[in-house]
């Protein structure tokens, strides 16, 4: 089996979907996905843990004038991850084929489209094959707020494809100036694969600029702060099951953008503009959790805090430790795993308040929901990173490297933690507890909201007893990653 | 079975417990309370299984590790699974397992009539679950796990009435409190990690007197972080207003969590970190005074209070500022003594407590308490034994582990000789608080629910009511229970009580000077490396200590006598006299209005202008407005995305990338 396989097989499979009737296009494509997910969980069973190097890997020239190869690979840094985003797709569309969708072949078309990019830019060795799928992505998702979105809808939309596209345009030019630049320097055939570009480094200046684009594209796309403008509408306006996957699977391609696109490519750049990102995530940090804290909205409480978590990650990739590195891989799994759950559960909040996500309009939900309770207090607790949870662990590590890289920022970022202590349960007591809202009925968990969060916390259970399971498998190729720019000539000058 | 098989076992008894109730919530009732304590008295047994393990043992190989699994082993990180059996930790689990097994059995009476009875177990077991984790674990991740467990379990259970308002505002200020405190040890570990490379208790204690010199900076860095935790954990001043507020939890998880097992973890911490502590003096005697100042100001704060549960909790505030004191100048056995016996005694005094409030229907003032001397026999009995103990008067046990540790402070000199001179202070004021409590609720005339037991009926309080708030309770969460659950009626109540009043009165036997020093003798291989180890009081001055502090103790019981039970006129023309200082400590020093006006308002206040403010007109307007803006000028496309075209275009993007990659597909094949 080849990784394009894959890849394609979500497509396909949402093409046959539309073949099915209209009323079970959901439930092939959410059984569809979990073909999609067996096929990963074959290639993560199959993958060698303990080498850097490209396993699985399909090479051939796609444009040979242009020195594009369709390159797909697996190794320590996308592997988990593209089990983890066939693991949130299938849940998603379980979930949202419990569900009634107006044009529904059109929607789960979308889902598929949208999942084949996202393991095409995970899969992705070659640059501008990492830009098509990075691109390809987004646009499902320009659909699916357009069509299936509640409230502002076109306000979002235009918010989101007016972000993105510039984001995109930075990108597109910094990838073509990176081919053709690396070509020029070194006087050699144009060729878009990493592991070529890898050998021919860009002189610094070159760097630098680039570095600033490709920043731009993934800050807009995680977002971080001051690029957040999209967020609250966007993810107000998003059909849940599609702001579930975008917010735990689309912000962590970005992350996982710095990982593989530009610390390997610029690590001159990137030791270079090491405080200014570092100094992003930290107001990220603090700025989101600001506003997850006095938001009146459920849904943007989650919404601010995927900010405030991306911001550690970033955190992470950027204290250029090997620490942080894991602890950034692992913590974009975790992020992904509380954060799609957690927006399942303010949809069933808002079922159970009269249709409001609206915290002042909830209360006392508990009472006749025990097992809702229980199944929110453990996503809330793995969400404030309590010790005990994977998150807790791959904060661990995220703080210790910035801890070794910037003592000052260690210690600014540990408010955050406290903060997200504050922001998880606030939304939890203020739904679950205190008195009884006005136009609140606390009935029991159903079927339909169980089958979006309970494989989800199963998940989050057994990596709270493992972590490890992550951490094995990323740690050469992360260590190869930030090696790359502990060899960087600016990081041997300033010793 | 080896000792570390019985350490597994002390975590898994519980944790079954745990998971049994949980799950079976719906379905098991009243069994819930059973399998429960059953799980706990496993535990216990397991302890004990461990305990007679480690005797087998010779001294100096009686600290074991076992590990299950890799748990993030990673970048130099090495936080295995692992489990450090040792005399420090199976003293605790003792402890632990012991005092939580009886505090089951009350509470298998007690909540009875509790709507959430099987929610209140599962919670209990969580807890001790996490408990054990705290002292059993081999490294510091472990710890930390088992640190922040228990800070939530006691957020459970302190927030277990979840409709009062009150509750659950007590339940986020004691978790945001605490986790203010993990992340004092996490940056602790870190500055650690940074010189030993390891994460692992004894690879930690074996490379610190190597790569760190006396008080170096990061080392009392290091401790200092630690000793937030400690400090936050155990409610010790600035940070113990959680304390107090958490006294909004049922009366068992008072007195299990907050007065016998969780509030004593910074006392282990120091007492487990002490290769630490040791090297870094300057933080082993910042820990000494904040134990001292916390001892002080708690007791003063303790004599005017009128809630009986919240006397009780500054009374725990104040006992636990002596064991830090004790640990964090070497008096290592006299303050894990002092952590059992009060474990003993305060558990006690909770029980009683929890007996009289139950007669009060819910009520919890001393000013509306009185005279249940008659009423309530049973609960007077343990209560004033109790009483006795706490305030240290011979031959009760917290007369010697008390004084143990003033001797200890008193032998070292110098300015150690201060901290015990306050140490003396604290016990007149305890010795005050605690008989002002008994000679309130259990003498004077009786009051009409105390009469009404007296004469056999029940009484019914009518509209239960917020104390705090005035709001009318919602009972539909059961709180509060319709029923009067006290000691005189429920045998399972008695044999708890009276267990614990049997041990606060013998258990003093362990370690008594010129007699026997078993505890002492039991913790000394943990404790085999430290510069005290041959520190010891003389025989003489120790027992000169034990008089002096018996002689305290009875002024004390005379000086409350005197207030409260000869004129009763005096405390009021006191508080009249001494209006501004009343004022002053019954407001407890303002420590919540200072955290409330320099922390909390602002944070809340900062929070509110970035929502309506900043975030609107900053990211909003200017980022977002200038930005497409700009672009809405450049490009006429884009312009018309907004009416409409926007569909077309990006259909014409699916449709190109989809063109390419079919021409992928058809080149490639």
């Amino acid at each position: 089996m080849t990784l394009s396989i894959l890849i394609w097989l979500p497509s396909a499979i949402a093409l046959v979907a539309c073949l099915a009737p209209r009323r079970l296009t959901g439930v092939a494509a959410a059984a569809g996905s979990l073909l999609t997910l067996a096929a990963a969980i074959y290639f993560v069973a199959d993958f060698k843990t303990g080498h850097a190097g490209l396993q699985f890997v399909t090479d051939q020239v796609w444009v040979s004038a242009l020195g594009v190869h369709y390159k797909l690979g697996l190794d320590g840094l996308n592997v988990v991850l593209v089990l983890l985003a066939t693991v949130l797709f299938s849940v998603s569309l379980t979930y949202a084929a419990f569900r009634e969708w107006d044009r529904p072949r059109l929607f789960y078309f979308h889902f598929g489209l949208a999942e084949s990019a996202v393991l095409g830019a995970f899969c992705a060795q070659d640059l501008a094959l990492f830009v098509a799928f990075f691109d390809l992505m987004l646009i499902p998702f320009y659909f699916l707020i357009g069509m299936w979105g509640t409230g502002a809808r076109v306000r979002a939309t235009t918010k989101l494809v007016i972000y993105t596209l510039v984001g995109s345009f930075f990108m597109l030019a910094a990838a073509i100036a990176t081919g053709a630049l690396a070509a020029s320097e070194h006087h050699t055939g144009i060729d878009f694969a990493f592991s070529a570009l890898r050998a021919l480094p860009l002189s610094h200046a070159s760097q630098e600029w680039i570095f600033l684009c490709f920043a731009v594209a993934f800050l807009v796309k995680m977002p971080l702060v001051p690029f957040h403008g999209w967020l609250a509408d966007g993810y107000k306006a998003m059909p849940i099951p599609a702001v579930a996957v975008f917010s735990s699977i689309l912000s962590k391609v970005a992350a996982y953008g710095f990982l593989r696109v530009v610390l390997p490519l610029f690590p001159y750049a990137t030791v270079h503009f090491q405080t200014l990102m570092l100094l992003i995530a930290l107001a990220s940090i603090l700025w989101g959790t600001t506003l997850a804290f006095t938001t009146p909205d459920a849904r943007l409480v989650v919404a601010y805090s995927s900010v405030a978590q991306l911001g550690f990650i970033t955190l992470g990739i950027f204290s250029l430790r090997s620490q942080g590195g894991q602890g950034a891989i692992l913590q974009m799994v975790n992020h992904a795993l509380v954060t799609a759950p957690m927006f399942f559960i303010v949809a069933a909040l808002a079922a159970r308040a009269g249709g409001s996500e609206d915290l002042r309009e909830m209360g006392g939900i508990a009472f006749r929901a025990p097992v809702l309770a229980t199944l929110f207090l453990i996503v809330a607790l793995a969400t404030l990173a309590m010790p005990g949870s994977s998150n807790f662990i791959g904060e661990f590590m995220i703080m210790l490297g910035v801890f070794r890289a910037k003592l000052a920022i260690a210690l600014i970022a540990s408010v955050g933690i406290i903060g997200a202590a504050v922001y998880a349960l606030r939304i939890y007591i203020r739904s679950m507890h205190n008195r009884v809202g006005r136009g609140v009925v606390s009935r029991e968990i159903r079927l339909s909201e169980l089958a979006g969060v309970a494989p989800l916390i199963a998940v989050i259970l057994v990596l709270a007893f493992y972590p490890q399971f992550v951490l094995k498998r990323s740690e050469p190729s992360v260590n190869a990653s930030i090696a790359a720019t502990v060899l960087s000539p600016l990081r041997v000058a300033s010793r | 079975m080896s000792a570390t098989t019985f350490g597994w076992l002390i975590l898994l008894c519980p944790l079954v417990g745990t998971v049994v109730i949980a799950v079976g919530f719906a379905r098991l009732g009243r069994a819930a309370g059973w399998i429960g304590t059953l799980a706990i008295a496993l535990s216990f047994a397991a302890s004990v299984g461990a305990f007679l393990g480690l005797l087998s043992h010779s001294p100096e190989h009686r600290e074991l590790t076992s590990s299950l699994w890799d748990y993030a082993v990673s970048a130099g990180v090495d936080a295995r699974l692992s489990i450090l059996v040792d005399p420090l930790s199976i003293y605790m689990a003792l402890v632990v397992s012991g005092v939580s097994t009886l505090i089951h059995l009350y509470s298998v009476a007690y909540m009875r009539s509790d709507r959430g009875y099987s929610r209140f177990f599962a919670y209990l077991n969580y807890f001790v679950f996490s408990m054990l984790l705290l002292v059993l674990a081999g490294n510091f991740i472990l710890l930390i796990i088992g640190w922040a467990f228990v800070g939530a379990a006691s957020y459970l259970l302190i927030s277990y009435w979840y409709r009062r308002t009150t509750a659950t505002r007590a339940g986020i200020k004691a978790f945001v409190i605490n986790v203010a405190g993990d992340v004092g040890l996490v940056l602790g570990t870190f500055f650690l990690f940074r010189h030993t490379g390891t994460v692992d208790f004894l690879k930690t204690f074996a490379a610190v007197p190597h790569v760190f010199h006396h008080n170096s900076t990061d080392l009392v860095a290091a401790s200092l972080l630690l000793l937030l935790g400690a400090f936050a954990k155990s409610a010790q001043v600035p940070l113990h207003t959680w304390l107090p507020d958490a006294m909004e939890g049922p009366t068992p998880v008072s007195a299990l969590i907050h007065a016998a097992t969780m509030v004593t973890a910074g006392v282990y911490l120091i007492a487990r970190m002490h290769p630490l502590f040791e090297l870094a003096s300057t933080a082993a005697d910042v820990a000494a005074i904040g134990g001292c100042l916390t001892l002080v100001i708690a007791a003063t704060i303790a004599l005017v209070q009128v809630d009986l549960k919240r006397v009780i909790a500054y009374s725990t505030m104040s006992q636990i500022g002596y064991m830090i004191m004790g640990v964090s100048v070497g008096a290592y056995s006299a303050g894990l003594f002092h952590l059992m016996t009060h474990a003993f005694f305060k558990a006690l005094l909770f029980m009683a407590a929890g007996s009289i409030i139950s007669a009060m229907g819910n009520v919890q003032s001393l000013d509306r308490m009185g005279g249940f001397r008659r009423a309530l026999p049973f609960t007077f009995v343990a209560f004033v034994i109790g009483g006795l103990t706490l305030s240290g008067l011979p031959p009760f046990s917290g007369w010697l582990s008390k004084d143990d540790i003033i001797g200890f402070l008193d032998h070292r000199g110098g300015g150690f000789l201060i901290l015990g001179i306050f140490g003396y202070l604290g016990a007149l004021l305890t010795a005050v608080y605690t008989f002002r409590m008994i000679f309130r609720a259990f003498f004077g005339d009786p009051v009409p629910e105390a009469l009404e037991l007296e004469h056999g009926h029940l009484h019914h309080a009518d509209v239960p009511r917020n104390p705090l708030t005035g709001e009318e309770e919602d009972t539909d969460v059961g709180f509060p229970g319709p029923e009067h659950q006290i000691a005189e009626r429920e045998w399972p109540m008695r044999l708890a009580m009276g267990t614990l009043a049997m041990l606060a009165v013998i258990g003093g036997a362990l370690q008594i000077p010129g007699v026997d020093d078993a505890v002492t003798r039991f913790l000394e291989p943990t404790f085999r490396n430290s510069r005290f180890l041959h520190t010891q009081v003389s025989l003489g001055a120790a027992w000169i200590g034990l008089i002096i502090g018996a002689g305290i103790a009875l002024s004390g019981i005379a000086i409350a006598y005197a207030i409260w039970i000869r004129s009763p006129a005096t405390a009021v023309s006191l508080r009249e006299r001494f209006a501004p200082v009343h004022r002053f400590l019954f407001a407890k020093w303002y420590f919540d209005e200072l955290i409330d006006y320099v922390v909390v308002r602002p944070v809340l206040w900062f929070g509110q202008f970035a929502q309506s403010v900043l975030e609107r007109v900053v990211v909003g307007g200017a980022i977002t407005g200038g930005g497409t803006g700009i672009v809405r000028a450049g490009s006429a496309v884009v312009r018309r995305a907004q009416t409409g075209f926007l569909r077309y275009y990006a259909a014409l993007m699916v449709v190109g990338v989809s063109a390419v990659a079919l021409y992928f597909l058809i080149s490639a094949a």
